[in-house]
């Protein structure tokens, strides 16, 4: 049976308080199932203001989560 | 080393050079807006910032400048190309972290178009910066 797995990036200041960039999670269902797991390993994420997207998609929801997906955590974007 | 729409470190003079000599390549274009984004030495509690390291989700950034682009061509029927170059990075106070290259065939639609670009991409390109400061301390914006 195939492992389900999908990728998790972080980025601005959530990749300095996490001391992480990527870190990968299996056998999650969906987002809102996703961001326990992290809150879970990473608890200072709680504080920060952040965007999630999957597959380079900003969602507003809680989708379920597929193989091979990647999710972003994106604090308030700076550039320009 | 360019990758999609971004570089690593400040973009220099011959970026700027290598996008106008393209220009004469079309005939069908009689104005060209440009912007350059520097760093700029802000003082935050009277530390000076020497720098700002970008970071960037490279993938979406590829998705959201395309997405930039064509909210630019929908919106400005005269405009005729653009080109959007952030970089990611150390950039010094000074130096160039943004450009921003727009085509069209009138004045007008250049220069609107390349200040509605530069506020889209503000909203919306996935780039975060770290300033950094005299004291190598730093602070995320």
């Amino acid at each position: 049976m195939n492992l389900m797995e999908v990728k998790v990036l972080f980025f601005g200041v959530l990749a300095e308080v996490t001391g992480t960039i990527l870190k990968n999670y299996s056998e999650v269902k969906t987002v809102g199932d996703l961001k326990l797991r992290i809150y879970d390993d990473f608890p200072e994420v709680i504080h920060y203001n952040f965007r999630i997207s999957l597959n380079n998609e900003i969602i507003n929801n809680d989708p379920n989560l597929n193989n091979g997906d990647e999710i972003a955590l994106m604090p308030p974007f700076a550039g320009g | 080393m360019k990758s999609g729409c971004l570089i690593n470190g400040p973009i220099t003079p011959d970026v700027i050079t290598s996008l106008m000599e393209k220009i004469s390549e079309r005939t069908d274009t009689g104005g060209h807006s440009v912007f350059l984004g520097q760093v700029r030495a802000d003082y935050e509690n009277d530390k000076k910032v020497k720098a700002i390291d970008y970071s960037a989700y490279e993938g979406m950034v590829k998705v959201e400048a395309e997405k930039i682009k064509e909210i630019i061509l929908a919106e400005f029927a005269d405009v005729k190309s653009i080109e959007i170059i952030h970089s990611t990075g150390i950039v010094k106070a000074g130096e160039i972290s943004l450009l921003v290259f727009v085509s069209a065939g009138h004045r007008h639609h250049a220069t609107m178009a390349c200040s509605k670009a530069v506020e889209l991409i503000k909203e919306k390109l996935p780039v975060w910066k770290r300033e950094i400061f005299d004291d190598d301390s730093h602070l995320w914006k």
